[in-house]
């Protein structure tokens, strides 16, 4: 009967597939041969004699290498490991995790960045700190040591502990780099460049207004297109550009929706004066025809073109948002507008913009607790820790993708340089999502050569163009680091948006978002005279939505890592 | 009656439409050119050309910012002709090592689906078009309810879980034998076939299965080329049954999962809120002189292509159509 | 958020499991017999007996496996509704271990701050997707029947197919194209341009910053996308018409718009109709991915419609259940319209669905 076939089918699928588990290494184990050279594990656990071919879950948006990686190779060569990859890009992930937590199988490595700890709550990881005890683990234990507390769960879920190895920002050593990436208000080069190169400290947000409008009186046009004044969009994702200055502006570092004072207490700021005295500011430059009047309804392609066409000359955001079109303007040779960050505050308040970069708990790569083969699995992460993996999974081949000086510092020559940005050079030579998720050694390495090529000064230096070494120059500083306060340590709790909310918080979070976003336009784009009932409207929303549940979250947040941290 | 399948074709030039009919048949006086038809058909034409022109701009100018410089193409303004023209989106994408491969299944699973689909939902429209079957209606109730509800991600998962069917190839065709939508439609339009046909198919001593086989579908053939398309092109696009059964046997990916990782990857800057991971993706992106829209625009293109050519082979069978009065008669 | 999520009549056809329709061969000179006929259907029911299953067992062999399929495919995995009683947390055991809350879910999605906003997006939806379903059929119909105007073969094959292209680009990439549009002229709007250029407007207007435009734009972009996708279907339906029908008429001396309203229109009707009614219980589940990108603070009070909702505080913020609530919220309401739309149509003698 024809009708029967898809129960057939069904039928034979049941008895073709056996049930597959994490892959476990087969065959039984020989006598270890360990490998010449400081790559090889000199514990004999992951050794080319016994090869071990792990399960990985990463969450990344980079391809998985090409069938030939000399990376990959490598692995195989001096630990005998091979990797499985199931690659997630993170805007799958909140399926995927629903349904490999239902499912009940991980595989034995999962890298994810998953800030609402599903696969930690959801019992997929193994708890890591007895196994850290037997000291078999020495670079594991180097990294955790000083922050065991942050990097462990702290949750009621599960028990506590040490489950995840952050991928980022757990520092060693000298912090380096040149790019500022962060929170500022920026500003166009040119606009500086026209005002004399003017003094920048002490900047409020009339100072910065006056530059930008003096310029636009000027200059009206910008290669035939009109000149914008400011930007404030607020683009799907992106929210946070419109509702995040006027903590930045009241000298708060970046809490997310918070500011905390001087005794940790966390208050929303989103309804506050502070708030208000910023809108309203934005609410007289837009009818000064200061700010876009299409900046509301740009989405982030729109956004990035009208900074990459060059015609913004300015905008609050933060550096790696917009870094597309800074990319397309350096391309095209239009350094002059190309951005510099600026930090204004209020009347009396010191600037604190950037900060010191914030270590992701809770993020990494962690070991799965259905894993048959956890200890070779720790082992594998504690060998990528160690220096020489670093170097090589960072750095690349000595030789091959950089050269050692004479003073011990690595550097690159142009041509390793422009290799390293090829796609496909990666896939073959780089293990660009492995990297992702892998705990890092940022900072120096203890021979003092940078983490990655990114952060070594050098390199930042040699890849400056004409015009900005031109423009350094003017203000006497050497990166754009310096053009931003000098980070302080951060506070014990920071940073307050990392804090795990309750669902009751979680919903009045978005809530408070939807108001900012359906209500700030509104005030800002609205005439000057209708500013003050167009703000009522919008802090009477926020009336209704139980601020308090939110803040008593961040505080007991804050108490907790006070008290532990 | 032949002659009535073969519409006289219709130009502009006066000429031709006015040459001697061959055929038997008088024509009637619309098919001589009347001010009213030539106001009509240079209205008409006018119309469909424009009409045209909007809706293949949005592909001609993703094809030319796909063919455009990426860092160039940022910049916005880009119509229906490169800027700066430059290879390199579609040498992002055809350097993906996986790519040859899912391209591959994703024609297998395509041709499985579409096969297996139409087989099965055409059996049961048939069943389900005989008014003397008494379970007609509560059967086609039961379909059409499962047009309005879903069980959510987690049970269907847990079901080809169970079914042991994750990780293997019957995940994509087995729980899509059915389509409810296509087999009302195509029930509805096998009610229509008159009696008599199915009748004298009786007589003649068919049975049931060979009614429906070798009676009833060659008469649903511009339907059912219809139905195919839409069940290809469902297919075709489909990535969330591999990211979800089928995500970690790489064999089984399909060009549009990888499509689709490699879209959000180039989309991850306006999406990703951490930073690291979303700057790093496009400082990637950026290094090669691609950028998220640009590089974009070529997966679109590389994505949609291959299934744009599926329609017109198809149109055929419902552009000439099949005649069932002809048939019968 | 599941392959199945199917919006509107236009995107009817994007979900892997809800391809498309079907013509419905319709000769217009059998209409009477068949109503004839219909009514000899409706004769009193038949009884089910033992003989009677057995005389029909080719036809039960044909259906019934298909039918233990469905259930065990769609049927058996909704017993995942009963997450929208619980405080659910993925992982956390099987389905049946979670925290039971009652009707906690219900309250929190429909009264309150909450209550307030889905009241609001209940409208937008109905909104959004009326205007995007007549617009896109009555668009639909009339590009279908302007193309069987077009004599040509050749060209009307090349217009079919240029017209069904949007259909394969992304919602990301037509919102981008449609924001794009309907900016202002230096930002490439020519929308903006078209209408200053004919003196419709003297400044150029921020279309998108306008609520009341944005129901409109939401149809229009629709239309723009699935127009051609669409008109396949009556193509096809029109190819099943009988040429002689044609032929009598012009005999009789009908005019091209008397066929059109007397021969074409009632051969599709059946077509349109069973679409109707189909896409009547589609009318809450609009696609989420135009107001979500299209939509900004200035409009939003009309642009949220419930799948954005439901993404942002249901799937984004992880809580499962309220998805749940709003989905069971769906399918009663798609029941209740899809009935009625059906009995509507069998009180008028039309096709219908059951």
């Amino acid at each position: 009967m024809l009708a029967l076939a898809p129960a057939a089918a069904v039928s034979l699928t049941l008895a073709a597939c056996t049930p597959k588990g994490a892959a476990s290494t087969t065959g039984p184990k020989k006598k270890a041969v360990i490998p010449a050279g400081d790559l090889a594990d000199k514990s004999g656990t992951l050794t080319p004699s016994n090869p071990t071919t792990f399960t990985v879950y990463i969450e990344s948006t980079h391809q998985i290498p090409a069938a030939d990686n000399k990376l990959t190779k490598l692995l195989k060569d001096k630990l005998g490991v091979t990797l499985k990859y199931e690659l997630v890009t993170p805007e799958n992930s909140d399926q995927k995790i629903g349904v490999m937590l239902a499912g009940g199988d991980f595989p034995d490595l999962i890298g994810t960045g998953d800030l609402k700890l599903r696969f930690i709550e959801g019992g997929a990881l193994e708890r890591l700190d007895s196994m850290l005890k037997t000291g078999k683990y020495p670079n594991v234990e180097d990294y955790v040591k000083p922050y065991i507390h942050q990097m462990s769960y702290s949750g009621t879920v599960v028990d506590k502990g040490l489950y995840i190895l952050p991928n980022y920002n757990r520092f060693y050593g000298d912090i380096t780099g040149g790019t500022y990436n962060g929170a500022a208000f920026w500003i166009q080069k040119r606009v500086l460049e026209e005002a004399g190169y003017p003094d920048l400290s002490n900047m409020t947000i009339e100072k910065y207004f006056k530059l930008i409008s003096d310029y636009k009186a000027k200059h009206p046009t910008t290669d035939g297109a009109p000149t914008v004044g400011f930007e404030a969009p607020a683009p799907t994702g992106s929210e946070w550009i419109l509702t995040n200055p006027p903590a930045m502006l009241a000298g708060s570092p970046n809490n997310g929706g918070v500011i905390v004072d001087k005794k940790n207490h966390a208050t929303i700021y989103a309804d506050k004066d502070i708030a208000k005295t910023w809108y309203k500011a934005l609410n007289e430059q837009y009818n000064e025809g200061i700010v876009d009047p299409e900046t509301f309804t740009l989405t982030n392609d729109q956004f990035q073109a009208k900074l990459a066409s060059g015609v913004v000359l300015g905008m609050q955001d933060q550096g790696w948002q917009f870094g597309t079109a800074t990319a397309s303007l350096q391309s095209a040779g239009k350094d002059q507008y190309t951005y510099v960050p600026l930090m204004p505050v209020y009347e009396g308040v010191t600037p604190y913009y950037a900060d010191r970069a914030v270590m992701n708990v809770n993020q990494g790569f962690g070991v799965s607790s259905t894993s048959k083969q956890k200890k070779e699995a720790l082992k594998f992460l504690d060998m990528m820790l160690s220096e020489p993996w670093q170097k090589v999974l960072s750095w690349g081949i000595e030789g091959e993708d950089y050269e050692v000086g004479s003073d011990g510092k690595f550097t690159r020559t142009e041509q390793q340089r422009a290799q390293s940005k090829d796609l496909t050079w990666q896939s073959k030579n780089k293990l660009m999502a492995f990297m992702d998720m892998v705990p890092k050694h940022n900072g120096t390495f203890s021979d003092g050569n940078a983490f990655s090529p990114d952060d070594q000064p050098t390199e930042f230096y040699a890849t400056l163009s004409a015009y900005d070494k031109a423009f350094m120059q003017k203000y006497n500083k050497k990166t754009w680091m310096e053009f931003v306060n000098k980070p302080p340590q951060n506070p014990k709790y920071y940073p307050a948006w990392n804090i795990q909310l309750d669902d009751a918080a979680t919903q009045a979070n978005q809530q408070m978002t939807d108001a900012a976003v359906q209500h700030l336009p509104k005030i800002i784009a609205g005439k000057t005279s209708a500013f003050d009932k167009n703000w009522k409207a919008y802090t009477d929303v926020f009336k209704q939505i139980d601020v308090k549940s939110y803040e008593d979250a961040i505080n007991k947040g804050i108490k907790y890592r006070l008290k532990n941290w | 009656m032949a002659d009535t399948l073969a519409p006289e074709p219709v130009t502009l030039r006066p000429s031709r439409a006015e040459a001697p009919q061959t055929k038997s048949r008088s024509r009637s006086p619309q098919k001589k050119w009347t001010a009213e038809r030539i106001v009509f058909t240079t209205l008409n034409t006018t119309f469909l050309i424009v009409l045209a022109g909007l809706m293949v701009y949005p592909l001609l100018n993703t094809l030319a910012i796909s063919f455009n410089n990426g860092q160039d193409a940022v910049r916005g303004g880009i119509g229906i002709w490169p800027r700066v023209f430059s290879l390199q989106n579609y040498s992002v994408v055809f350097h993906m090592s996986t790519l040859y491969q899912a391209f591959f299944m994703s024609v297998l699973k395509t041709i499985v689906v579409v096969a297996t689909n139409l087989f099965f939902t055409s059996m049961l429209a048939y069943a389900l078009s005989r008014k003397e079957f008494i379970f007609r209606r509560s059967i086609t109730l039961i379909f059409v309810l499962t047009l309005y509800f879903d069980a959510g991600l987690i049970p269907n998962y847990l079901l080809i879980k169970d079914l042991g069917m994750l990780n293997t190839f019957q995940a994509y065709w087995v729980p899509t034998i059915i389509s409810a939508f296509n087999l009302i439609l195509l029930r509805t339009y096998m009610k229509s076939i008159p009696d008599e046909i199915v009748e004298s198919a009786r007589i003649d001593g068919a049975g049931e299965f060979r009614t429906w086989w070798q009676i009833i579908m060659p008469l649903c053939k511009p339907t059912l080329a219809v139905i195919g398309l839409f069940v290809a092109v469902g297919s075709w696009n489909s990535w969330l049954d591999t990211l979800l059964y089928n995500s970690n046997e790489q064999w089984l990916s399909t060009l549009q999962y990888e499509l689709q990782k490699l879209l959000s990857s180039s989309m991850a800057t306006g999406i990703n809120g951490g930073g690291q991971a979303g700057g790093a993706a496009a400082a990637a992106a950026g290094a090669q002189g691609t950028t998220p829209i640009a590089l974009r625009s070529a997966i679109t293109m590389v994505a949609a292509v291959p299934i744009l050519f599926v329609y017109p082979f198809l149109q055929k069978h419902f552009v000439s159509g099949v005649m069932i009065g002809s048939v019968k008669g | 958020m599941t392959e199945t999520t199917v919006s509107t009549y236009a995107t009817a056809a994007s979900g892997p499991e809800t391809a498309l329709p079907l013509a419905t061969s319709s000769r217009a000179s059998r209409r009477k017999d068949r109503k004839a006929q219909k009514n000899i259907a409706k004769e009193p029911k038949r009884k089910i007996t033992w003989d009677r299953i057995w005389a029909q067992r080719a036809l039960m062999a044909m259906a019934v496996p298909l039918l233990l399929y469905q259930i065990l495919f769609k049927y058996v995995p909704a017993y995942g509704w009963v997450i929208a009683f619980q405080h659910y947390r993925p992982g956390l055991g099987s389905i049946w271990n979670q925290q039971w809350v009652g009707l906690d879910n219900f309250r929190n999605l429909f009264t309150g701050v909450n209550g307030k906003q889905f009241a609001n997006v209940i409208v937008n939806t109905l909104g959004q997707s009326l205007l995007s379903l007549v617009v896109g059929t009555v668009g639909a119909i009339v590009l279908a029947l302007l193309l069987n105007e077009v004599k040509n073969l050749p060209f009307k094959r090349v217009l079919q197919n240029i017209t069904y292209m949007p259909h394969f680009l992304s919602w990301v990439i037509v919102a981008s194209l449609a924001s794009v549009a309907l900016s202002l002229p230096s930002s490439g709007g020519f929308i903006n341009q078209a209408l200053l250029n004919l003196h419709v407007i003297s400044h150029p207007i921020l279309f998108l910053t306008q609520p009341n435009y944005f129901w409109q734009i939401v149809a229009g972009t629709n239309l723009w996308k699935e127009l051609g996708w669409n008109t396949i279907l009556y193509l096809a339906a029109i190819t099943a018409i009988d040429p002689t029908l044609y032929e009598a008429a012009e005999v009789d001396g009908a005019g091209r718009y008397r066929k059109m309203f007397n021969i074409t229109l009632p051969g599709i009707r059946p077509t349109i109709i069973v679409l109707l009614i189909i896409n009547s219980g589609w009318i809450l589940s609009t696609n989420f991915e135009l107001p979500y990108f299209l939509g900004n603070g200035l409009v939003s009070q009309r642009a949220q419609t419930i799948d954005v909702f439901v993404l942002r505080y249901g799937y984004q913020l992880g809580n499962y259940s309220v998805a749940v609530v709003a989905g069971i919220f769906k399918t009663i309401v798609a029941i209740i319209l899809v009935g009625s739309a059906n009995l509507a149509a069998k009180r008028f003698n039309q096709e219908t669905l059951v």
